[in-house]
């Protein structure tokens, strides 16, 4: 009966999903190219970006990973809001830069970026691949996450590997149709109920549970002090240092992050993002929810190990809530999964079709086709994914962890080359390699966090070194393009007024 | 060159300091803020900290952009 009802109501909020997914394209569908469909023709104003990128932000890691890691090391989770807020703040001055330099030169993503900043389109399709390599587990994440969440709140009526493929069917349904602007009004829909149901959460599982906030939180500090600093319960590691590394190094890769940069572009006006940049922060305020609920998981269900500690907050959910509400709130946590999944199959989806397909001759100078080529890859990557999920699962936040670190080396070449000329060719791409080269290293060497620092963070520095060495010691290439068509810019008050789609 | 790209910058926005808030709170503030006490309404210290500064960053955000609307730099 309680599988039943939940599940129906998962169902009829799925297919409630696709419907706005695919009902975002009316009217827009045809003719824009690939700009229409990867960045919603550079038309969304600051409600839908706002939207768009909390939804983005507010991954399937929060539901389960951030529950997860407040029960099993407590204070240490709290990295994830630090890093968000500081990348948020630093947003306001990045992305109308990004904005602009995209708008001026009909740019849709960085990796087309990277190509027009150092006049090298094969760079733009090496940036491409690399930056793939490190979403593919991403998508994967999300996967994993949307299948432990639907297969729990079904009362395992539905099994992992058909929530997979649901997952994997629904966010396909309609990104590969309706592209960012699919994405934004489907956040609309995940915003609302993950709002709704974590506001309701956070004051009803204290009550249910201990009767209130004081005694829940008398009993915290009382029996549970070690998770209440840092490093955190458990020998984790994770102290000081590291958070202080990791937030620094992940505000900076969340800037230049593929998925958040697809936001940024899609907006109508730099203003926009402007605007966007002080109201995103509050949205960091409910991941408070998640880390503290999975710190109360601590005195209810205290034996969760490993992978399982990750259901943490679910766990609750089930165990205290009706059976419709149980959907609901299941419904929250796949929508946590199929928003970010379908913008990170989207930009993988742009930056192939411009910048790797869009390289071919049958397909350069051609925005329509470029937009067939992204969108078949959609589903390619889509499916790599899934394979991967059936094939080799793994635990959630590690994945994650490696993802960022090497999409941080990235930060040279995209952030400071756009504003400093001298930064050359060979320097940003021997700095990249080099980086990426010491993350590999040091994470698959079981090395991170290395002294207690994050391995991606001191991967950064190096390759920040190598990257000026290069530039100042090493060849360089010849390109008599001026300052103005090469570097970025904050937009001032005579460019944020242009409008229309471009 | 970069250095005179920022200071630049900086004597014609300073306002831009701003952005610096959540990284002194989150970040600089860290080692003092990591205790347990005193705590209020029962929230230890660490996560009163972190809470204050995630509400306390869109305000310093929000000077900027003031800031840059009265200098009509936006």
């Amino acid at each position: 009966m309680n599988a039943t009802v939940a599940t129906t109501v998962f169902g009829v909020f799925m297919l409630l999903t696709v419907a706005l997914g695919l009902l975002a394209a009316r009217g827009h569908g045809r003719g824009g190219g690939i700009t229409e469909w990867s960045v919603g023709g550079r038309s969304l104003g600051t409600v839908f970006v706002w939207v768009l990128m909390a939804g983005e932000g507010y991954t399937s890691f929060s539901y389960l990973g951030a529950a997860g890691w407040g029960y099993n090391f407590g204070a240490p989770v709290l990295y994830v809001v630090a890093y968000l807020s500081c990348g948020y703040a630093i947003g306001y001055l990045v992305g109308p830069t990004l904005w602009s330099y995209a708008r001026r030169h009909g740019l849709v993503s960085i990796t087309d970026m990277v190509a027009h900043r150092y006049g090298r389109p094969w760079l733009g399709a090496l940036v491409a691949v690399l930056a793939t390599i490190c979403l593919l587990p991403y998508i994967q994440l999300q996967i994993t996450g949307m299948g432990v969440v639907v297969s729990t709140i079904s009362y395992g009526a539905i099994s992992l590997d058909q929530a997979y493929f649901i997952g994997f069917a629904v966010t396909t349904g309609f990104v590969v149709i309706s592209g960012l602007r699919g994405s934004a009004w489907v956040s609309v829909l995940k915003d609302v109920l993950v709002i709704g149901t974590l506001g309701f959460l956070a004051v009803y599982v204290p009550l249910h549970y201990f009767g209130g906030y004081g005694p829940f939180l008398h009993r915290l500090t009382a029996e549970k002090p070690q998770w209440l600093t840092l490093s955190g319960h458990g020998g984790s590691g994770l102290g000081r240092t590291w958070f202080i590394t990791t937030s620094f190094l992940n505000s900076l890769t969340v800037v230049i992050f593929p998925t958040t940069v697809a936001g940024y572009l899609g907006a109508r006006s730099a203003n926009a993002l402007r605007r966007n940049a002080i109201a995103l922060p509050f949205y960091n305020v409910l991941l408070y929810v998640p880390m503290l609920l999975g710190m109360a998981a601590l005195f209810i269900v205290p034996s969760l190990t490993g992978a399982g500690s990750n259901l943490a907050l679910f766990k609750l959910v089930v165990d205290s809530l009706p059976a419709w509400a149980v959907g609901v709130v299941g419904v929250a946590g796949a929508l946590s999964s199929i928003v970010p999944m379908a913008v990170f199959m989207l930009v993988i989806g742009t930056m192939w079709g411009r910048s790797v397909l869009g390289a071919v001759p049958a397909l350069a100078g051609s925005p329509e086709r470029q937009r067939l080529a992204a969108q078949a890859v959609v589903v390619a990557a889509g499916t790599l994914a899934l394979v991967l999920t059936y094939t080799r699962p793994d635990t959630l936040v590690r994945l994650s962890l490696i993802s960022y670190e090497g999409m941080a080396q990235l930060v040279p070449m995209v952030l400071l080359g756009l504003v400093w000329r001298k930064l050359t060719l060979w320097g940003a791409l021997g700095g990249l390699l080099a980086g990426g080269a010491l993350v590999c290293f040091l994470v698959f060497t079981g090395r991170d966090p290395v002294w207690g620092v994050n391995a991606g963070a001191l991967a950064l520095g190096v390759n920040l070194l190598v990257a000026l060495a290069v530039s100042w010691l090493g060849p360089q290439p010849a390109d008599d393009r001026p300052d103005s068509e090469v570097l970025a810019r904050d937009p001032g008050p005579a460019e944020a007024v242009v409008s229309g789609p471009v | 060159m970069l250095k005179t790209l920022k200071l630049t910058t900086l004597k014609k926005r300073p306002a831009v300091l701003w952005l610096l808030v959540p990284y002194v709170l989150y970040l600089g503030a860290l080692p003092l803020a990591d205790r347990i006490h005193p705590t209020a309404l029962g929230l230890p210290f660490l996560f009163w900290w972190l809470l204050l500064a995630t509400l306390l960053t869109p305000a310093a955000v929000f000077l900027l952009y003031r800031s840059d609307r009265k200098r009509g730099r936006v």
